[in-house]
């Protein structure tokens, strides 16, 4: 039943039971070639080239509007270069709550890699402050202060709404002088001006960010600046749940990683072919890291024609999946009474 | 009642702000035009930009202005409440008799029960004239509505595609067509669970909303959305008013993040980050 995806706290409170983490290993991964899976190594990162040429909207900008679901993450957010217990070497770190009896592809010819691709080591350079920061957030998550944002039904903020769970779609507007996403994730949106606008006042924060995109050819590239930084709970990362019984440092699916007010994302979003677009997110935070890193991985997939977006209404029902989770009940807190 | 700009209560003290302002605004713009509410304008022929399929365009940000999310009907101020018209047309809200002696405990109740204030998303038409901008991205087989407030959207389907079954949406399942220059919105699935504004006016899961959008020319809107809903009242019924579009130079959404002004009042009240 489509209507089920409205209710978020089921879907949320199953991805943080290890049971449902460890029950995606193996026989979920999806079936895109995967030869470099049991490989050591892979391959150094190559910013993909495409020679497809899209159509062009009507005022000139390369056409990639239109409906997406994620293509399943190859690997976790983490490189598999980095030993991990309990991993199983195939592993798909992501879901679907779209259940598609075909599961988005990879491009013909792509390679399966990690998803950190810069540093090399696929390791996030957290300084040893924000690991211990980490170390702290997760160690806590039973307290409603340090549980995932997500979970909360705060804004998943950049790059983390376009890490494939749970929920996939993605639909691409395009009108003279933006790009408008929304996600179908908790209804998120966001409006990329292509004019060349100015950036906001540093006091103004928005929980996805403020963005200020141009085409280089047919790639669309994105600043993203002005993130909030009100809680502990907006993570730059995180896809499921963290693998049951590996450590805060292991960084295994991005789990509790902070930002600070200089946080900065740079995306690529490279059309490939007609229906795949490839993402790259570069990510920088002095306050946090001890250099920029980058992730990338192949994004979109154009969605077949009997997909329709649906509502993820995640605030509204979520009281009892947070008093399950963490004893909170919180709705006294919701309704604001006037006080004389 | 004191009127306190505090986490959730921010919403109060904003809405009051701008709704203030919006009717000094709305004054001004009418001019020497009567002071009523804005009725449904005559379908003068619309001149202002189009896109490249030849629809009028309707891209950018823009907002309602008056006293409609305070309370649909006429009313006379009240502290923090500027008084207004009624934008029924036919002034009162036909409401079954069990219905209206709900309506009224609504109102009562309206500073714990309007949905809004728990953070739900608005619903339709309420959406449209909160004291929130919001963006039109105006495609030829979507349009898509961001609202500012709580991140809402909608995504109005134009490619001749049916409401699809069994849902319950705060926001609806929108399927629209344009009718020479006047884009026509049918919104079904919209559950029972939203208010129609902050004065308690409200309806059941029976509820069909279809919305025209008539531009008058490039910056104004003629807005009506007629209302059935045979479970609650006598009659189908209608609201109209006029949409503005926001001229200001580089304008763009901002936050309204209800849910985190939520966790900002629990956060504090257990001393925690």
């Amino acid at each position: 039943m489509r209507s089920a995806i409205a209710i978020a706290g089921p879907l949320a409170a199953a991805l943080l039971m290890p049971a449902a983490g460890s029950a995606q290993d193996g026989s979920s991964a999806p079936a895109a070639p995967r030869s470099a899976a049991a490989a050591p190594s892979y391959p150094p990162y190559v910013r993909p080239v495409s020679s497809f040429v899209p159509p062009r909207t009507p005022d000139g900008q390369p056409d990639i509007s239109g409906l997406y679901l994620a293509i399943p993450l190859p690997r976790g957010i983490e490189t598999p270069l980095v030993p991990l217990p309990n991993r199983a070497p195939n592993r798909a770190n992501s879901e679907f709550s779209f259940s598609l009896n075909e599961r988005p592809k990879l491009p013909d010819g792509a390679i399966a890699r990690p998803v950190g691709v810069d540093p090399p080591d696929g390791r996030i350079p957290l300084t040893p402050e924000a690991l211990a920061r980490r170390k702290d957030i997760i160690s806590k998550q039973e307290k409603i202060e340090y549980l995932d944002g997500r979970v909360l039904c705060l804004a998943t903020g950049v790059p983390r709404s376009t890490i494939p769970a749970p929920v996939v779609g993605y639909q691409i507007f395009q009108k003279p002088g933006a790009v408008v996403i929304f996600y179908e994730q908790n209804h998120l949106y966001r409006t990329i001006p292509l004019d060349g606008r100015a950036p906001l006042d540093p006091n103004i924060r928005k929980a996805m960010g403020v963005s200020r995109g141009h085409w280089e050819g047919n790639v669309l590239v994105v600043e993203v600046t002005n993130f909030t930084t009100n809680f502990s709970n907006n993570w730059v990362i995180g896809a499921i749940s963290a693998t049951p019984g590996v450590p805060a440092e292991s960084l295994t699916t991005g789990h509790g990683i902070p930002h600070s007010d200089q946080y900065r994302v740079t995306e690529r979003y490279t059309p490939i072919d007609a229906n795949t677009i490839h993402y790259e997110a570069k990510i920088e935070d002095p306050q946090v890291f001890t250099q920029p890193w980058t992730i990338a991985y192949y994004a979109f997939a154009r969605a077949p024609k009997s997909y329709v977006p649906v509502e993820y209404a995640c605030f509204e029902g979520n009281d009892k999946n947070l008093l399950l989770m963490t004893n909170t009940d919180i709705s006294g807190v919701r309704v604001n009474v006037p006080e004389e | 009642m004191k009127i306190r700009i505090t986490t959730v209560g921010a919403a109060t003290g904003v809405a009051l702000l701008i709704s203030a302002m919006a009717a000094a605004v709305a004054h001004a713009q009418r001019g020497t035009t009567p002071p009523r509410a804005p009725a449904a304008q005559a379908p003068a022929a619309y001149n202002g930009p189009r896109t490249p399929d030849r629809k009028p365009d309707l891209n950018g940000i823009w907002q309602a202005l008056g006293t409609a999310h305070w309370n649909l009907e006429a009313h006379s101020a009240s502290e923090g409440i500027p008084a207004g018209f009624s934008v029924v047309e036919g002034g009162a809200i036909p409401y079954q008799p069990w219905a209206l002696a709900k309506r009224n405990e609504n109102l009562q109740k309206r500073l714990t029960d309007d949905p809004l204030r728990k953070c739900y998303m608005p619903g339709v038409p309420r959406a449209t004239y909160l004291p929130f901008p919001f963006e039109i991205t105006q495609m030829p087989n979507h349009i898509g509505i961001a609202y500012e407030f709580a991140h809402a959207t909608r995504t109005i389907f134009l490619d001749g595609t049916a409401h699809l079954e069994d849902l319950d949406f705060w926001m609806g399942d929108a399927r629209g067509k344009w009718d020479g220059d006047t884009l026509v919105v049918d919104t079904v699935s919209l559950g029972d669970k939203t208010w129609f504004d902050a004065a308690g006016n409200f309806h059941s899961d029976a509820l069909k909303v279809v919305e025209r959008f008539s531009p008058i020319d490039a910056t104004h809107i003629a807005y009506e959305a007629t209302i059935d809903d045979a479970k609650v009242f006598t009659r189908p019924w209608k609201i109209s008013m006029i949409l503005y579009r926001r001229l200001e130079k580089n304008l763009e959404l901002l936050d309204y993040e209800c849910a985190e002004h939520v966790y900002d009042k629990l956060f504090k009240k257990s001393g925690k980050p």
